[in-house]
């Protein structure tokens, strides 16, 4: 059933959360960065603006994360599980999108436990509507948490999707169904940065994407690896072992398919070994092989790695030089 | 997930990111700051792995003082006492002059203020310096001379706003990442480039025009440049009758650089120079962009007052979109200089030798100072190795592998009666101490930095130290209290109050101004809102002064014994000595060991195969290194990075210095090369 | 008994033998502490970790019809391989496995085999010889080819003799070079020289080739010249950096695919558009 809240309910509701949850919130950090911080009772909610910082996906495949501890006898332990699920309150349609291919990705068998052990139990809170830059609308979700706020004027309608997103919603007042079906149709013309993404995916899968063009997109990466680091979708990870007195700690730590090192082999063998190949995997991973294998693309259009990158050559940039260069005209 | 804002402990352009931490105080990476307006969301690859040496089980945990030839573990006190003990009995008994104190880029502008505090009052001696010496004291020297004042003359922010953009002897895209992003990204918006460097950067692969003119022959590809500007008529003239002297120095220092002269040294077409001229010339706005390319040769300082004429020349000096800009390397070079680590001036470059500044300082501090200027270090290592110099505190840098002449470098180690390293990592240099003590690292201590645009910004404590790490302004405050000084700061707040009260171009620099976006100096009050752009009217030192050059060879060229030129440098990877990026998994795991890059027709020449172990000699020793196979180098020359202590590039390098400011010649010396 | 173990945490095994091949590679063979089968089938691999070098993808070189131990054959490239030469009978690895695709067994009754290994390749392709060994008469025959650098790079020398000798089976190994003074007396030349003396039954022959990246396309292309050209007559394996072997951490990717789960055993018209693969 629909809801409505107003801000005073979502204090309220975010108070009743954080005994229980280890509750996450849209704050700004001192130069404004607007970033997924613990709530406490004093904590300044950001209910609009750019979407945060940092890639929520984060939460359960952090940059780093220990895998297992081997004692000195070579005994390995598994770690201790968390005590308090997380909840993450403000997640727009992207980020949704991009928690859920990350859950498909990680817990396709064999089911990656350290991945569940953070994401089982957790709580998502989508917040859309008019909750962007300046209070621009954003579009709704596909229904993939538990509860979505869509911010209108003044007030808030709430969607529980999922049964304990129902449950959580239960003391709140009832919204009109009129207020969401208006929103609705805004809906189906905000999703150009798809399409274009789409049209770029055609063409790299139906190989019209000359190499010179990989080679010279290349030429302007500095190799900075941020493109991949801010990417909610990217979900590679090197291991590295710290040996201290007791322990050693395994983790894994997010890799980048930018570095030469990532497909190096012993024997100096690189089948990813030059500048352009591993731009275009970059691309081509998301746009073409992701939907080979999954069915969808692993691009969300979150806007992060356009952002992150100096140069200016992250994949809305690409995939917008691929559709001008090779799409119009010979469709 | 907490969030701490700080600022990079790698480079010297200052971006800024939170680290985040897990309640148990562990670091689990970071993340840029988005609105901050050199990072703007963005990092580079060294940024985005700053968290990872942090928490590595190398570091340093507990003090060490060597017994019976190894290095023990004892308390603070203990090594506090022995540190102070020794210091104070060398002053004593051979002089204050024979102690020589090496302060760090690394560490913050309040450490480096109280090291030198405490070597000019505590032991009174000046012999204190830092790795500046071995950057950009060349630069300090010459725009010091042209100028009045050695930093750089314009902001990041001006990338945006120019015409054209020159770069000479800076690999940007690897070594200042997020300057060189916006290069790349002016270039895409249509400046223009001139990239002269003997290397193909990446750079050059977006140049109008690339100039490999040979190495070290930079004043004839200037001179030649500048005379062709004149000739053609192209000079700024109204700028140069305003805001100049010694103009006609210049015309005749220039007169025999002929573009078929210069072609001769430099190795380009005279067409290329002449180029070069007038393109640089035809532009509105021109930035010069250099780094170690021009600083670290045997005629450094000359190399700094040609690209000082030239700007000077063509008008480019005090807008937006122009200017000389030496990038400065490490996170905190600029402020180690500001702050006095140097041999010859208190804070904001006031002089040692000018009484009137002497009475100010020893009036503040409450004790008589030290006449005459200090050495430099390179020279002090010239005076360790002569057995002319006792003992020696190191404040977190690591000489052995970074400074030129290895061979050189462990003599003079050897030689000191006593060595006391503060390090965050066992060193190579730390191995040789009698006392190491354990630092706290950027992470884990508060403290401000100033980036290469003169951006004093904050770092800030995000975990705690591991161990009985102490930060390192905490560890000299224990000294000077020992020596009857002031120790008792509460903060760094408090060390930064007393360095704005003697330090005029950071008068206005407190810490509640510095939340945001920093200042940058010259910041003469609490109202003074920094200065972007310097030399705007006049130069800080009135007019700007052409100061004419004239080209003299590198110390040692390739000839039939030592037949290739080697050049030195770093990767995109690794910082320096690679004490931190090597414990950086990602970092480590791309460049694992040294390498040498050989263009292939010198492989093809000497037999050489890709990957092949080779034996690299100069006339000061041999190292062993993996080939590379690469047209980035010329032939003739083959380039190694300095990071990896196990073949250091650093035994082959040759330690002639430039006579006036004291910099070794890293970037050109001879060697041969044979499998091995 | 189930017990529930994280995915990356390896299982404790012990040495029980070590045994030179070449001065590069050793044979090392293992057992699970709890002296449980490891359960793999010929062309898995898994993933030996040594605490403080985290860990290396090794394939299995024994078949699973013995059950007391398996071996593995490692070269020392890099630093866990060099860790792992350097440990003596007794001494205790962790283990995680068996990853991968194995070998197609269930096509391979009734064929003419051809069993093709370059260098180390031999190493992975033992399991499958060993399979077949025991019982030798499924097959119509088993032609094992194998081609190394030089004579003391030769891996298995013993067993090379013993293969030649059973029923079905045949074997020929070759060297790129023979230094003068060595005492080898085979033969010297490609592997596809050893190829090209083959009678090979085109309908009924089924290829299986392990080795390093630049031997797979010479040697495909003279399959195929020789008339293998049918789907399912052409197995290779792929190797890649790898790190997790359960498909996650993306080293081992070829476009859509994951070698270390969807491989590293392919059949050759699987990967054989895929950018990168050959
Ligand atoms: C499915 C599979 C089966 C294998 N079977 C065998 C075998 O039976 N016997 C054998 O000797 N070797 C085998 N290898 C190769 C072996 O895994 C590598 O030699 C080993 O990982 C090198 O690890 P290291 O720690 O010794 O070297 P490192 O010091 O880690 O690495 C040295 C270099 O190797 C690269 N590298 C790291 N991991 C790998 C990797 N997994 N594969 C290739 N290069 C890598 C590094 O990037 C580095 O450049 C197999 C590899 C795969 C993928
Ligand atoms: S963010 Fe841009 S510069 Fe950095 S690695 Fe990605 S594509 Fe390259
Ligand atoms: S460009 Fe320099 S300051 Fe910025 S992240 Fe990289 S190393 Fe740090
Ligand atoms: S080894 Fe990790 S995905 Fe294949």
């Amino acid at each position: 059933m629909l809801k409505q809240l107003d801000r005073a309910d979502i204090d309220h509701l975010l108070d009743s959360l954080h005994t229980a949850y280890r509750l996450q919130i849209p704050q700004q950090l001192p130069d404004g960065t607007r970033h997924l911080s613990p709530y406490t009772p004093t904590s300044v909610l950001s209910l609009s603006g750019e979407i945060v910082h940092r890639k929520p996906t984060s939460f359960f495949f952090p940059q780093v994360q220990k895998l297992v501890s081997i004692d000195p006898t070579g005994h390995a332990r598994d770690l201790q599980k968390v005590e308090k699920p997380l909840a993450l309150f403000g997640l727009n349609r992207a980020d949704l999108m991009g928690i859920q291919f990350l859950d498909r990705f990680f817990l396709a068998a064999p089911a990656d436990d350290i991945y569940l052990s953070l994401r089982q139990d957790a709580l998502l809170i989508g917040l859309t509507g008019f909750s962007g830059p300046d209070k621009s609308f954003l579009p709704l979700s596909t229904g993939n948490c538990d509860i979505e706020l869509v911010a209108l004027a003044g007030h808030w309608l709430a969607l529980g999707h999922s049964t304990i997103g129902k449950k959580l919603l239960d003391p709140y007042a009832r919204g009109l169904n009129s207020e969401l079906e208006e929103l609705r149709q805004r809906d189906e013309n905000s999703s150009g940065d798809l399409e274009l993404l789409q049209q770029a995916s055609h063409l790299l899968m139906n190989d019209l994407v000359p190499d010179s063009f990989w080679a010279e997109i290349a030429g302007r990466c500095i190799l900075c690896s941020g493109c991949n680091m801010v990417c909610p979708t990217c979900s590679c990870f090197c291991v590295q072992d710290r040996c201290f007195e007791e322990t050693t700690e395994r983790s894994r730590v997010w890799d980048s398919c930018q570095f030469d090192a990532f497909m190096r082999e012993a024997s100096g063998h690189n089948p990813l070994g030059t500048e352009a190949l591993r731009t275009r995997r970059r691309i081509h991973h998301k746009l073409a092989a992701d939907i080979e294998r999954w069915g969808e693309p692993g691009c969300v259009a979150c806007g992060r790695c356009d952002r992150s990158c100096p140069t200016g050559i992250g994949m809305m940039a690409v995939a917008g030089e691929i559709v001008k260069r090779y799409g119009a005209g010979r469709r | 997930m907490n969030t701490t804002l700080t600022t990079c402990p790698y480079c010297g352009t200052g971006c800024n990111f939170y680290l985040l931490h897990d309640d148990i105080g562990q670091l689990t990476g970071l993340e840029p700051a988005a609105n901050h307006p050199v990072t703007r969301g963005q990092l580079c690859v060294k940024g985005w792995n700053a968290h990872a040496f942090v928490g590595h089980p190398d570091r340093l945990q507990t003090p060490l003082i060597r017994k019976n030839g190894q290095l023990q573990p004892t308390d603070w006190q203990t090594a506090l006492d022995l540190l102070h003990d020794k210091l104070r009995t060398i002053a004593t008994r051979q002089g204050p002059d024979s102690l020589m104190f090496l302060s760090s880029a690394k560490v913050s502008n309040e450490e480096n203020y109280l090291l030198m505090k405490l070597a000019r009052a505590g032991y009174g001696t000046n012999n204190i310096d830092h790795c500046a010496r071995l950057c950009h004291s060349s630069t300090v020297t010459g725009l010091v001379e042209t100028l009045g004042s050695g930093a750089m003359t314009n902001s990041l922010s001006c990338f945006a706003e120019t015409d054209l953009i020159f770069v000479i002897g800076s690999n940007t895209t690897e070594q200042h990442p997020l300057i060189g992003s916006r290069i790349l990204q002016a270039v895409q918006q249509g400046a223009q480039l001139i990239v002269a460097d003997s290397r193909r950067i990446r750079l050059s692969q977006h140049a109008d025009l690339h100039l490999r003119h040979q190495n070290g022959s930079d004043i004839a590809l200037l001179n030649g440049m500048m005379r062709h500007i004149s000739q053609e008529g192209l000079e700024d003239r109204t700028f140069i009758t305003q805001r100049t002297e010694n103009f006609s120095a210049l015309q005749q220092a220039l007169e025999p650089f002929t573009p078929e002269y210069v072609a001769t040294i430099t190795g380009l077409s005279s067409q290329q120079i002449m180029d070069a001229a007038r393109l640089f010339a035809e532009a509105d706005r021109a930035m010069i962009v250099y780094a170690m390319g021009i600083t670290q040769h045997s005629h450094g300082v000359d190399n700094v007052r040609a690209v000082s004429n030239l700007a000077l020349l063509t008008g480019n000096l005090g807008r937006p979109g122009t200017g000389i800009n030496p990038l400065r390397g490490q996170n905190n070079v600029q402020g180690a200089c500001d702050m006095g680590a140097l041999p010859d001036v208190y804070t904001g470059y006031q002089r040692v030798a000018d009484p009137q500044i002497r009475e100010k300082f020893s009036a503040a501090w409450g004790v008589p100072l030290p006449e005459t200027p200090g050495q430099m270090s390179t020279h002090a290592i010239e005076a360790a190795a002569a057995g002319k110099l006792c003992g020696m505190l190191v404040l977190g840098e690591n000489p052995v592998v970074s400074d030129a002449n290895q061979t050189l470098v462990y003599q003079a180690f050897e030689k000191l009666d006593f060595l006391a390293v503060i390090d965050i990592f066992m060193t190579e240099t730390a191995q040789l101490a009698d006392l190491v003590l354990p630092a706290a690292c950027y992470a884990e201590r508060d403290g401000t930095f100033t980036s290469t645009e003169r951006r004093v910004q904050r770092g800030r404590k995000a975990v705690e130290p591991p161990g009985q790490a102490r930060a390192d302004w905490q560890i000299i405050a224990e000294l000077l209290r020992r020596c009857g000084l002031k120790g008792d700061y509460t903060d760094p707040a408090e060390i930064m109050n007393e360095i704005a009260s003697l330090t005029p171009s950071y008068g206005g620099i407190e810490y509640s101004r510095l939340e945001g976006e920093g200042l940058q100096w010259p910041c003469s009050d609490n109202t003074d809102p920094g200065t972007p752009i310097l030399h705007t009217r006049t130069c800080t030192r009135g007019k700007g002064h052409f100061s004419p050059v004239t080209y003299r060879p590198p110390q040692e060229m390739p000839d039939l014994e030592f037949p290739l030129l080697l050049n030195t440098g770093r990767t995109a990877f690794h910082w320096h000595t690679g004490s931190m990026t090597r414990r950086s998994h990602l970092l480590d795991r791309e460049e694992r060991q040294a390498f040498v890059e050989i263009n292939p027709t010198d492989a093809e020449k000497y037999q050489l195969a890709e990957r092949q172990q080779l034996k690299v000699t100069s006339r000061r020793g041999s190292v062993s290194v993996r080939a590379r196979l690469t047209e980035r180098v010329p032939p003739g020359q083959v380039f190694i990075p300095f990071h990896f202590a196990e073949s250091a590039a650093n035994v082959l390098t040759n330690n002639a210095l430039d006579p006036e400011s004291g910099i070794p010649e890293f970037k050109v010396c001879a060697v041969r090369i044979e499998a091995c | 008994m189930t017990e529930e173990r994280s995915l990356y945490n390896p299982k404790s095994c012990r040495i029980l033998a070590v045994s030179d091949l070449t001065p590069q590679e050793k044979l090392f063979r293992l057992q699970l502490n709890d002296g449980s089968p490891l359960n793999h089938l010929p062309g898995q691999f898994v993933q030996i970790s040594i605490p403080g070098l985290t860990e290396a993808p090794i394939s299995i070189a024994s078949s699973p019809t013995c059950a007391d131990y398996f071996e593995i054959g490692v070269r020392k490239t890099g630093l866990l391989t060099n860790a792992l030469h350097r440990l003596q009978p007794g001494a205790q690895i962790g283990i995680r496995g068996p990853f991968g695709r194995p070998f197609q067994l269930e096509a391979l009754p009734g064929k003419q085999l051809l069993l093709l290994a370059g260098g180390c390749g031999l190493a992975p392709l033992r399991s499958l010889i060993q399979y077949c060994q025991n019982q030798p008469s499924v097959y119509a025959s088993v032609h094992i080819l194998y081609g190394a650098r030089s004579p003391q790079d030769l891996l298995f020398k013993d067993e090379l003799l013993h293969w030649k000798i059973i029923d079905h089976f045949s074997c020929q190994y070759t060297v790129d070079q023979n230094p003068s003074g060595s005492c080898y007396d085979g033969q010297t030349g490609l592997l596809t020289q050893l190829l090209d003396g083959v009678q090979i039954d085109t309908e009924n022959c089924c290829a299986v080739l392990v080795g390093p990246p630049p031997m797979y396309r010479p040697i495909i292309r003279q399959l195929r010249s020789k008339g293998l050209v049918g789907p399912q007559q052409i197995m290779l394996s792929l190797e890649r950096q790898m790190r997790c072997g359960v498909g996650k951490c993306g080293h081992c990717t070829i476009e859509h695919l994951s070698c270390c789960c969807d491989g590293p055993i392919f059949w050759l018209e699987e990967i054989e558009q895929l950018r990168g693969a050959l």
